[in-house]
């Protein structure tokens, strides 16, 4: 007769407060593995927020810029016509962009203010509530910025040193929403008439029209140019600190998981001490640590998945402008993590398994 | 009769399972005090050109308050203007804007300041090798030089334009950025002549504030600002934009912190229950009881934060080896707020076992094995 005794089962859930305690803590490290990934992808995606929804294949800027978030370029508004005059040109509209910090309640909120013409292409592609701006004194402001700072339409906001009426509200990018108002609006606060930031060009015939507009001497991007180079920006300021968070959640699962584990056995060791003494190997023993740290890391992923769910929707409802996306590799990442938690966790259980006395079976209590 | 220290007896008789948790329990607040240095870093970095100018004042388009993500437009009449109010030592105008500066593929985000080189007072403050530039030349801050593989005289491109780097500064780059300077001509040949702020000198035997005051009163379309003050505005949006990541940070580092002497501490009064039915049965109370429990809290959040701290002193020299536009600074502040954190997170760890121990029966210490 053959028959399996579940010990790593048994062992780990002799004390299930203490696998209870255990999966949380490995959970909330996997927590934190997910929502760093998350928060990644949700950077990736906004930031490129503009180009991704203003349906351009082509923008015109001044020589040397290589992005759009945060961009400061300036052409002359003339362009725009040079463009239009192009074969294979379907529709060409300047816009101008820049950053601006909006002091409201006495904070400093930052903002991607998007000039464009009515009835052009470049202006908000959604609107949530009220309408897109028409006349120079109206702005549409991103949700977000309006649910947090409580403004409302038909309020007054003033952007450097002009007032507006808000009319609408739109989108937002990362960590900062658009305001969008007229060209003429931004040719006034910037006391740059003639000129504009990016001319948008929509064709059925990129490369051929790109190629016609840089002979002419043009500079021009195209939409994945320039979001590479938006999350470039965003890559070389955060990955550093995202990485060395990863690294420290992983650290903690590890810790965490071999703590476990290790406190099971000892509480165990007369128990592992007869189980030597009837012949177990090392290799068993090195199995049996294995078992055990899969065990309370796979506790720890599940806890770690509750956790995130409940995470992302607080941070959703208590700041909506951090946007959590959970993907096939994100999840994919999480359980490698969880893996490698365990496989690292177990060398310590494992070695002092080993190292067990069958001796310790006969010891009195 | 001599004490025993029960507490650190229980916590450290497994020197193994001490270890274990307290590295985890230090992991846990390396967490904390490495994004608060990530972020104290940043700030000085941010408002290192700011804090470090020769300037007492700064005018800015109406309502502007910072460099950061900021643009501002003065027409340069205004330095005149500025120069003939009394109480003015010097005005220089200072053109900024948001570019790249580019060496074949690699870019990098920068700041670009076209200053006056004859006064210098707009230009960086040190200078680790070079000279300043002349027209078509340009100061790169030496970590993106680095970053850039470029040195003195090579070719750099701002803007759009090919410049010659003349020399190379510090101070100037941080975790998103980096800052070049080239000529007030040159800025202005290809952005055009108008200023984005002006700097002011005052006189000797006039405050900075009575300048600032002075200024407000005569030129009301604009905005007029100490250094000081100026700096902090600069200061106060970085902080607006990055206090949100970290509090979600911070909450998660501590509820892991929580949770990690939590188990320590129930894993280590389930080791010895009868251990203290015994101490219960030699008549220690409630409150004696409780002392046990939180002195092993305290011991290992005490050992937890002095491992945190080199740890994190540790991870703050690496990564500033590996990207020098990084820098890590503890400050003693970030120690004080994450020391009582922990200490009220020990407290509150503390409750679990504390109502184990309540409930062991003193005859435990009775029964055999």
């Amino acid at each position: 007769m053959h028959s399996h005794v579940p010990l790593a089962r048994r062992n780990m859930l002799a004390d299930p407060r203490r696998l209870i305690a255990g999966a949380v803590t490995v959970g909330l490290a996997i927590m934190l593995i997910l929502l760093l990934d998350g928060l990644w992808t949700g950077i990736k995606r906004s930031v490129t927020a503009y180009e991704d929804h203003v349906g351009a294949d082509l923008y015109v800027a001044q020589s040397g810029t290589r992005n759009f978030f945060g961009a400061v370029s300036q052409i002359p508004r003339s362009t725009v016509d040079v463009i239009r005059l192009e074969s294979g040109v379907n529709w060409a509209s300047p816009v101008r962009t820049f950053l601006a910090i909006i002091s409201l309640h006495d904070q400093k909120v930052p903002a991607s203010i998007i000039g464009w013409e009515p009835g052009e292409h470049g202006g908000p592609w959604e609107i949530s509530q009220g309408r897109a701006p028409e006349s120079d004194n109206e702005i549409a402001i991103g949700r977000v910025m309006a649910d947090r700072h409580r403004l409302r339409i038909g309020d007054s906001l003033d952007v450097m040193g002009q007032t507006f009426q808000i009319v609408g509200t739109s989108s937002d990018t990362f960590m900062l929403s658009f305001v969008f108002m007229t060209h003429a609006a931004t040719d006034s606060i910037l006391d740059s008439k003639n000129t504009t930031s990016f001319v948008l060009v929509g064709t059925d015939r990129a490369d051929q029209v790109r190629t016609q507009l840089e002979s002419g001497g043009l500079t021009v991007r195209n939409r994945d140019e320039l979001a590479t180079q938006d999350l470039a920006v965003m890559t070389r300021a955060y990955k550093i600190p995202m990485g060395v968070m990863r690294g420290v959640a992983f650290a903690i699962g590890i810790l965490v998981i071999a703590l476990c584990v290790y406190t099971a056995i000892m509480d165990r060791s007369r128990e592992y001490g007869i189980i030597k003494a009837m012949g177990a190997t090392r290799r068993d023993l090195v199995s049996l640590a294995l078992r055990q740290t899969f065990i309370v890391a796979s506790a720890g992923f599940i806890a770690g998945s509750m956790l995130f769910t409940v995470g992302r929707a607080v941070i959703s409802s208590i700041r909506p402008q951090f946007s959590v996306v959970l993907t096939t590799d994100t999840v994919t990442r999480a359980i490698i993590a969880a893996v490698l938690m365990a496989l690292v966790a177990a060398a310590l259980p494992a070695n002092r398994l080993a190292r067990i006395e069958p001796a310790t079976a006969y010891r009195g209590g | 009769m001599g004490r025993i220290s029960i507490a650190r007896k229980n916590l450290f008789q497994d020197r193994r399972r001490a270890t274990l948790s307290i590295a985890g329990v230090s992991a846990a607040l390396v967490l904390i005090l490495v994004l608060d240095g990530i972020f104290a870093g940043a700030m000085q970095q941010v408002t290192a050109y700011i804090r470090s100018s020769p300037a007492d004042v700064f005018v800015a388009q109406r309502d502007v308050t910072t460099m950061h993500m900021t643009t501002s437009a003065l027409a340069p009449s205004l330095v005149d203007e500025v120069r003939a109010i009394d109480g003015v030592d010097w005005a220089d105008g200072l053109h900024y804007t948001t570019s790249s500066v580019d060496v074949g593929n690699n870019s990098l985000l920068t700041y670009v300041l076209g200053y006056d080189t004859a006064t210098g007072r707009g230009g960086p403050r040190n200078l680790a090798s070079g000279q300043p530039p002349t027209d078509g030349q340009a100061l790169v801050d030496s970590v993106a030089a680095g970053e850039l593989g470029v040195d003195i005289g090579d070719k750099v491109n701002i803007l759009g334009y090919p410049f010659v780097i003349s020399g190379l500064s510090t101070d100037g780059t941080y975790i998103a950025n980096t800052t070049v300077f080239i000529t007030s001509d040159d800025f202005a040949a290809l952005r055009g002549p108008t200023y984005a702020y002006i700097l002011v000198g005052a006189q000797v035997g006039m405050s900075p504030e009575d300048l600032q005051q002075r200024l407000a009163i005569a030129m009301p379309d604009t905005t007029v600002m100490t250094r000081t003050e100026f700096a902090k505005q600069e200061a106060n949006v970085v902080r607006t934009m990055a206090a949100d990541v970290m509090a979600i940070m911070s909450v998660i580092g501590f509820l892991i912190a929580l949770a990690l002497v939590g188990l320590t501490l129930f894993t280590a009064t389930v080791a010895k229950q009868r251990e203290y039915g015994i101490i219960k049965a030699i008549g220690a109370g409630r409150g004696r009881l409780t002392i046990i429990v939180l002195a092993q809290a305290t011991w290992t959040i005490i050992l937890a934060l002095a491992l945190a701290i080199i740890l994190t002193s540790l991870i703050g020299v690496a990564i500033d080896a590996l990207t020098p536009n990084l820098i890590v600074v503890i400050e003693l502040g970030s120690i004080a707020r994450t020391t009582i954190s922990a200490f009220v997170v020990g407290a509150i760890s503390s409750v679990l076992p504390l109502r184990r121990i309540s409930r062991i029966d003193p005859s435990t210490s009775f029964r055999m094995a």
